[in-house]
């Protein structure tokens, strides 16, 4: 698709923000094309990594649980954490990929919580491990944002 | 649009019985502020032989917002605030009879030749930044130092105990992340049980919590002076440094994380509270309100992005603020509580 979708969407930022907004008269409008804009900024650059996010975000959580279920000593858990990690996103469609990782993500907060309550000698081990991820996955999810400064 | 106009005008003669030729003008509806609709407005009467012009703002309640909250609540604070010195608009009047304008609203003076700084500007005071600054945590002080009962806050607020103060708000918040979440949210659930497995100590003093207190919250003019701090419909009784977190969350200015807000250093900002308020900073206590108010500003993205998800309010603030204060808070949470973690296993 030409011109490219971060292309159009950087375009469409600027025109709003330079030739549309300063012709309208009401503030309550400025404001809301500025947003607008500013949002169109963002989904120029998301659109072109948001599979690849979700892809690496679904694999990750697949792998830690594969990991942990070899140390949880719960059985349900362990089961559940086993069935989690064969899972596979059947497609890259976002919407796929987003109900794959809601999913993952309601097991992933079980598993912290378990291994919050958890004396075991693998507990910090995995406790930290669950961390490295969501901190890797928080910014790995950072949103452009353009300086106004 | 609707046109206002007549409608404000009949309720102005209905609450001023003493004015004739009631005219308004310039209604005009201010951006953001997602938790009320906002308009300025010009109203001129005759009275007394006299022709008055004066200009107000009008605050009334949304379909849906980006907080649930009681108009009169924020009314009862400047009514409460406004005799006491601190810079806050003159409340006129509190209206909840549909009739007029179709929902609750509220009156108040309009502070006029002034402006907000953007909390998502890098610098938004520029060279005033110090001197605002400076004011911005010795109002905050002043609040907190205010006996809610003599100046009329705690009429109608709910009481609470100095023990009690956490739990009701992390409860509070719990139940709007509960209630709006769209998709689970690992970091805001670490950060629930965090909070609940390290309870702060009890506060000192039961105080006045505005609730929002932060950039974007108070007009200054051009010389750099806060003429009125705005957007109490948040306040109510409490530790008093829940504000002072609040006001230094990294959210505001960002990309500052040394000068809360884009005002003035941490050090100097807690240094002129301390002594404003006659309080100490305890340090475990605002490390719990730190990480509560990153959760609360989670819980408010949370809930402004199903707004918007379901129809209930398409003002783009709310998907705005859902997308970009949502990524901000997780990561700063996410990176906070890892450490935590590891702290705590060490």
């Amino acid at each position: 698709m030409k011109p490219d979708v971060g292309v159009v969407m950087q375009g469409f930022f600027g025109t709003l923000l330079g030739d549309v907004a300063p012709h309208l008269s009401a503030e309550y409008s400025m404001g809301h094309v500025g947003i607008m804009g500013l949002m169109l900024h963002m989904t120029g650059e998301l659109h072109d990594r948001a599979a690849d996010i979700r892809l690496a975000e679904n694999s990750e959580m697949r792998s830690l649980f594969s990991h942990a279920a070899a140390l949880v000593e719960d059985e349900a858990l362990k089961q559940r954490l086993t069935s989690a990690a064969e899972t596979l996103d059947a497609s890259l469609r976002i919407s796929v990929l987003e109900a794959n990782n809601a999913e993952l993500a309601a097991l992933l907060i079980e598993l912290q919580t378990h291994v919050e309550g958890s004396q075991a000698s693998w507990a910090a081990g995995l406790e930290a491990r669950i961390w490295d991820y969501l901190v890797a996955t928080m910014e790995r999810r950072e949103l452009p944002f353009p300086s106004f400064g | 649009m609707e046109d206002l106009a007549p409608r404000v005008a009949a309720y102005l003669a209905h609450r001023m019985p003493a004015a004739s030729n009631i005219e308004v003008s310039g209604v005009s509806r201010i951006h953001g502020g997602a938790s009320r609709e906002t308009f300025r407005l010009r109203a001129s009467w005759e009275e007394g032989g006299t022709r008055v012009e004066r200009a107000l703002i009008l605050r009334r309640d949304p379909v849906a917002s980006l907080i649930e909250t009681e108009r009169d609540l924020e009314y009862n604070a400047y009514r409460a605030f406004h005799p006491t010195g601190l810079p806050v608009p003159e409340p006129l009047y509190l209206e909840t009879d549909l009739k007029w304008l179709d929902r609750p609203f509220f009156v108040m003076e309009q502070i006029e030749g002034c402006a907000a700084g953007s909390a998502f500007n890098d610098d938004p005071y520029g060279a005033h930044a110090g001197k605002i600054g400076r004011q911005f945590w010795t109002h905050l002080g002043h609040i907190s130092a205010a006996d809610p009962q003599a100046i009329g806050f705690s009429a109608n607020m709910e009481p609470v105990a100095p023990d009690e103060c956490w739990a009701r708000e992390l409860e509070k918040w719990e139940k709007v992340i509960d209630e709006d979440e769209l998709v689970p949210q690992p970091v805001a659930r670490a950060a629930i049980r965090w909070l609940k497995r390290n309870p702060p100590p009890p506060t000192e003093k039961i105080s006045v919590v505005h609730g929002d207190y932060r950039t974007g919250n108070f007009l200054f003019d051009g010389e750099g002076n806060i003429r009125a701090i705005l957007d109490w419909e948040m306040c109510h009784l409490g530790d008093p440094l829940e504000d002072v977190a609040w006001a230094a969350d990294p959210l505001w200015a960002f990309k500052q994380p040394e000068r809360p807000g884009g005002m003035i250093a941490r050090e100097e900002a807690f240094r002129l509270w301390e002594e404003a308020s006659g309080m100490k900073i305890d340090p475990v206590r605002l490390r719990w309100w730190e990480i509560f108010n990153s959760l609360k500003g989670l819980a408010i993205w949370i809930s402004a992005g199903k707004e918007y998800q379901t129809g209930a309010n398409r003002d783009p603030v709310l998907a705005f603020s859902s997308w970009y204060c949502t990524d901000v808070h997780d990561r700063v949470l996410a990176k906070r509580l890892a450490a935590l973690s590891k702290e705590a296993r060490a």
